[in-house]
Order: structure tokens, then C-alpha cells, then sequence
């Protein structure tokens, strides 16, 4: 037996073995997470938030093609959103349901207002244009003191609550961000696979060739830029409830720069990707806290071995949630 | 109801590209457009998919004027094409290149298939159901899953011009679809074009394998220098002194021309990939 075919023999059987692996550690963890101390709460709650925001940009660096180096501006139209409306800053306290509304709305018009003057860039230039769009977006922030407290930022949030149950604590945040990211999670790959998200990968693959066959590539690139918009703002006013406090440093380039680092590192365009790459990049951090200094220059060494092992991330594009289902049960 | 240049104009500063071109293309006919190597023939395709602007004069279809229209849109107009370098999304599979094809019509549900899944697989199935009698047409349903850009050269050929055809256009553009085949591929390429005839299509074949135009044109148009030179039958073409001149500068006969054509065809037969 060749080696080839001894590979395909052992392989299903396997990767079978993984599914079941990714998955019981999944359902663990969700079912270990309520019993963990408060700080270990944090750190997962603040892993799930980069996930929603990686599921968010994926749409438009993933699915669409378009390097956005700028996501990080809708994250904070979400967070201020809250900050403003639910907080002493106007004396607006608003509900926070309603907060999340409005932010998703924000964020689809903030998305729509980036989208339009870059529909015709591409490649670095995008990614540059983009780039400007998340510094402008932080720099108004920190210069519109009457409105946002400029670099003090905004405190004293409102607790957030939802149909009179408050959600305050660690473990709450935990619960809310489980279902919203399964959520966006879901729509994210239904829209992949809807026709939307197949003129989406034409785009990604040949433009031309996509307005060749009738695809008004202007819309289907502002719907990408909105849903990816909206999913980001959504993080962020979960974000500055769970904070109560919101101010312009939690929004810099580096932030923007590490969520396309997880997409690239888990593999783009894969939501189980997304996940495995905000694992690394967030909790290794966490884990390797004690020896700080060494951390930048761990996880360097951690991204050339990456790319050299895996060019096309930890989860490739072909090996969808689908795939993982198939496995699980079998077919 | 036609396809109708009237003094189609191309320029490129002081360049003249396309100079005051007229023609009319029936239905139900297949339209080979030939000429030297710089007449011209691509541009017309090209402004006529909308890839190029249109200087002066017009693109007229069924009496709706298609020169100034998007891309997209005259794409939705009935204008499929293929590219002289295939262009195909490589990345995805066989019949996702077909399945995005439908964007224009079913783009409208994409919430409702996002939001309720029996209506998604239902629309799924029905456009599936397209794509695969179109991948049958060309014998690629054994390539239905595997990625476009990993299928052979004359399959990706094939792949390009199902793609065309998938929603049925009124109007079927072709540049150099026999570019890089091999004897046997140009051979299958002339019996499947011959078989897409129908009554309601006009398909423009620009091509340099005389074999092929000669084989499968009802009409012919000879380009020299952006100008168009002579139209007739192919037996017509080929008697026409015009014609010879245009191609080797002096009188002569059709085996010449063949043989110029066919050095062309061997540059073009290995495919520049565009991708960076």
C-alpha cells in the first residue's frame, strides 16, 4: 500500500476523531465557563467579542476579498453608541435592546458611508483608504470632547439589561455573547451560501468577470461592507455595556490589524477558522501574561511557523461548519 | 429585431481603434468576425459587453441602446461573453461559476434564504437543476464539484462558454474560443457551437482558426485596420480579393491565410494567468 492511499484510508476515520474533539471541547468549555473564576470569565468574553468582530470583518475580507484594514472604526460606533445613549455623558439611558438597534443601524450607514468612496480600490489601496477611515474615525473621537470626553473617554456606563434581567456580571456577558455570536455566526454562513454570498466570492475571484455575468457589483459590495459593519457595531455597544467604560484606546489600528490577523492565522473566509485563530491570538497572550516581555517575540515566532506550516490558516476555506457537521454525524 | 452597430467609434487619443463601423447581426445566425492581427475584432466585443466605452455611433439591441449602459447591465440585457484569457472564478467549483449566474434574479431573496432555510435549498435545487443540464450539454457534469481553476485548459474553455450560456442570452459573445485547443478540442468546441444555435440567439465568434469560422459561420466580417472590410458568406470571404490582400498583402489563396492565422493561434496557446 502506497503511503497516498494508507493516508486516505486513516484519514476520514480520523478527522472524525478531531470533529468529535473540536466539538466536546467546545461543549465543555461553554459548560465549564459559568464555574471558572471572574477573571477567566473576562478573558472568555473578551475571546468571544474578537470572534464576533472576526465573523464581522471575514464578510469582507473572506468572503468579498476586500482587505479592510479598518474595521476597528464600526467596533467603535458600537461602543460609543451605548456610551452615549445609556450613560450621564447626555443623560440618555435608553434600553439597552434598543441601544443594540440602534448601534447595528449606525453601523450599516458608517459601513455604507466607508463603502462608497472606496467601491473602486482594490487591494492595497483599499487597504490603505480603509486604514485612514479607522484612524479618522478614532481621531474624531478623541478631538470631539463635548460629545464623547475626548481621550478621558465616556464612564459610568448604564448597567444593560434586557427585559428586566440585568446583565452585569461576567457570566452574564458570557450567555449574551454565546448567543450573539451564534447567531451572527449563523447568518454569516447562511449568507455565504445564499446567492449574495456566491456573487460575493465571484467579486473576490474576477470582478470584471462578475459584472461580466450581471452582478451590480457596487450594491453587493455595500451590502457586504453594511452586514460586516453592522456585526462589529453590534460587538461594540456588547462591549462598552460590558465595560461601562469607553474610551479612544481600545480603538487603534492595532486592534484592526489583530482581528485580519486572526482571520488570516485561522484562515480566511472559515468562521471555524475565525475561532481557532482569535484562540490563539487572545488566550495565548493571556497564558503566556507571566513572561511579558517575551510575548510579542513568541507569538512573531508562532505567526512564521504558521505560515510556513499552514499558508492557508489553521482551518482552510474548504473545511466550513458543514464539513464539520458531516463529520460529527458521520456521512 | 437585431444587434445593430451604426458608426461605431473607438478612439485612443489619435488612435481610431474602431473606425465608423456598421453592421447588423441576426438571430439565429453565428457571426464570425476575422481580420489581422490589430483590426479591431476584440474591441468590438468588447465595447459591445460594455468592458470598453464607445467614442461615438451605437450599440442598438431589440431597439434599446446598450452603449450606455453598465456592464452589469448589459449583461442583464441578454450580452453573455467569454474572454480571449479565460476568465473564470477559480476558486469556486464547476457549477457555483454557473450557480452565480442567477445573482440577477434571485439576488432579491437573499434574506429570506438567509432566514428560512426549505425556501433556500428549494431555490438552490432549482438553480442546480439549470447548471447541471448546461454542464451535461458540455459533458462537464463529472467536473460539477471540482474547482474551476483546477479543471484542464479545453475544459476550462467549455466551462467558460457554459457560463455563458447558462442564463440563456440573447445575444452569445465569443473571443477566440479555439485559442489554445488542441485539433481534437477545436473539433468538440465547432460541434457544441454549432449545437447552441437557436433561433432567438445571435452569437459573434471573433477567431483566428479559419477552419473553425469557416465551418460554422453563416456570415462573416472581415476587420483591416478598424474598418470593416468586407461581409458576406464564408465561400464569398474567401473568393474575395480584398480579404487576401488585407491578410498577406498580396493575392492569394486561402491556405495562406490559413497558415498566417494558425502561427497566431500557436502564440496564443499557452494562457497568461492574470491573477497577482
Amino acid at each position: 500500500m502506497s503511503v497516498a492511499e494508507t493516508l486516505a484510508a486513516v484519514r476520514p476515520r480520523s478527522s472524525r476523531a478531531v470533529a468529535f474533539l473540536v466539538f466536546a471541547i467546545a461543549i465543555a468549555l461553554i459548560a465549564a465557563t459559568p464555574f471558572l473564576p471572574n477573571y477567566y470569565i473576562r478573558v472568555i468574553d473578551s475571546l468571544l467579542i474578537y470572534i464576533l468582530l472576526g465573523i464581522g470583518l471575514n464578510i469582507v475580507i473572506g468572503y468579498t476579498g476586500l482587505l479592510d484594514l479598518g474595521f476597528v472604526a464600526f467596533y467603535a460606533v458600537g461602543a460609543y453608541s451605548y456610551a452615549l445613549l445609556a450613560s450621564p455623558q447626555l443623560d440618555l439611558h435608553l434600553p439597552f435592546l434598543l441601544i443594540l438597534l440602534v448601534a447595528a443601524c449606525l453601523g450599516a450607514i458608517t459601513g455604507i458611508l466607508l463603502g462608497i468612496p472606496v467601491l473602486r480600490l482594490r487591494g492595497d489601496y483599499l487597504a490603505i483608504v480603509t486604514l485612514g477611515f479607522g484612524e479618522i474615525v478614532r481621531i474624531i473621537i478623541n478631538n470631539l470632547d463635548w460629545l464623547t470626553g475626548g481621550p478621558k473617554g465616556i464612564a459610568r456606563l448604564d448597567k444593560a439589561s434586557i427585559l428586566g434581567i440585568q446583565i452585569a456580571r461576567p457570566v452574564d456577558f458570557f450567555w449574551l455573547l454565546l448567543v450573539v455570536v451564534l447567531l451572527a455566526g449563523l447568518v454569516a454562513w447562511r449568507l455565504e451560501r445564499s446567492i449574495l454570498g456566491k456573487a460575493w466570492a465571484a467579486i473576490r475571484e474576477d470582478q470584471d468577470a462578475a459584472r461580466g455575468i450581471g452582478i451590480n457589483t457596487t450594491n453587493a459590495k455595500l451590502a457586504a461592507f453594511a452586514t460586516s459593519a453592522t456585526i462589529g457595531s453590534i460587538a461594540g455597544a456588547i462591549f462598552g455595556a460590558s465595560q461601562r467604560f469607553v474610551s479612544p484606546e481600545s480603538f487603534t489600528l492595532q486592534e484592526s490589524v489583530l482581528i485580519v490577523l486572526m482571520i488570516v492565522v485561522g484562515g480566511i473566509g472559515n468562521i471555524l477558522g475565525i475561532v481557532a485563530g482569535a484562540a490563539i491570538l487572545i488566550l495565548l497572550p493571556e497564558v503566556l501574561r507571566e513572561f511579558a516581555e517575551w510575548r510579542i517575540l513568541f507569538l512573531g515566532l508562532l505567526m512564521i511557523f504558521l505560515i510556513i506550516v499552514r499558508p492557508a490558516g489553521i482551518v482552510p476555506r474548504s473545511f466550513g461548519p458543514d464539513k464539520l457537521i458531516r463529520r460529527l454525524i458521520g456521512k | 429585431m437585431t444587434l445593430v452597430f451604426d458608426r461605431l467609434r473607438k478612439e485612443y487619443g489619435q488612435v481610431v481603434a474602431i473606425d465608423d463601423v456598421t453592421a447588423s447581426f441576426a438571430p439565429g445566425l453565428i457571426h464570425g468576425v476575422i481580420g489581422p492581427n490589430g483590426a479591431g475584432k476584440s474591441t468590438l466585443i468588447n465595447m459591445t459587453a460594455g468592458s470598453y466605452t464607445v467614442s461615438s455611433g451605437s450599440i442598438v439591441l431589440d431597439g434599446k441602446r446598450l452603449d450606455r449602459l453598465k456592464k452589469y447591465q448589459i449583461a442583464n440585457s441578454g450580452v453573455a461573453r467569454t474572454y480571449q484569457n479565460i476568465r473564470l472564478f477559480d476558486q469556486m467549483t464547476t457549477l457555483e461559476n454557473l450557480e452565480v449566474c442567477f445573482y440577477p434574479t434571485d439576488v432579491g431573496g437573499t434574506w429570506k434564504e438567509v432566514l428560512w432555510p426549505p425556501y433556500a435549498s428549494s431555490r438552490r435545487d432549482r438553480r442546480r437543476e439549470k447548471c447541471m443540464e448546461i454542464l451535461r450539454f458540455f459533458d462537464l457534469q463529472g467536473h460539477a464539484d471540482a474547482e474551476a481553476g483546477s479543471l484542464p485548459y479545453g475544459r476550462q474553455r467549455m466551462l467558460e462558454i457554459a457560463r455563458a450560456l447558462v442564463c440563456n442570452p440573447r445575444v452569445l459573445l465569443l473571443d477566440e474560443p479555439a485559442a489554445g485547443l488542441n485539433h481534437h478540442e477545436t473539433a468538440e468546441l465547432t460541434a457544441r457551437l454549432a449545437a447552441q444555435r437557436s433561433p432567438d440567439r445571435i452569437t459573434i465568434i471573433v477567431e483566428h482558426d479559419m477552419d473553425l469560422v469557416m465551418a460554422l459561420c453563416d456570415n462573416i466580417i472581415v476587420m483591416h485596420h478598424g474598418k470593416l472590410l468586407f461581409q458576406g458568406t464564408p465561400a464569398e470571404v474567401q473568393a474575395s480579393t480584398d480579404v487576401q490582400l488585407a491578410y498577406l498583402g498580396t493575392a492569394n489563396d486561402i491556405d495562406d491565410i490559413r497558415a498566417a492565422a494558425q502561427d497566431r493561434r500557436a502564440q496564443l496557446g499557452i494562457r497568461t494567468r492574470r491573477r497577482s
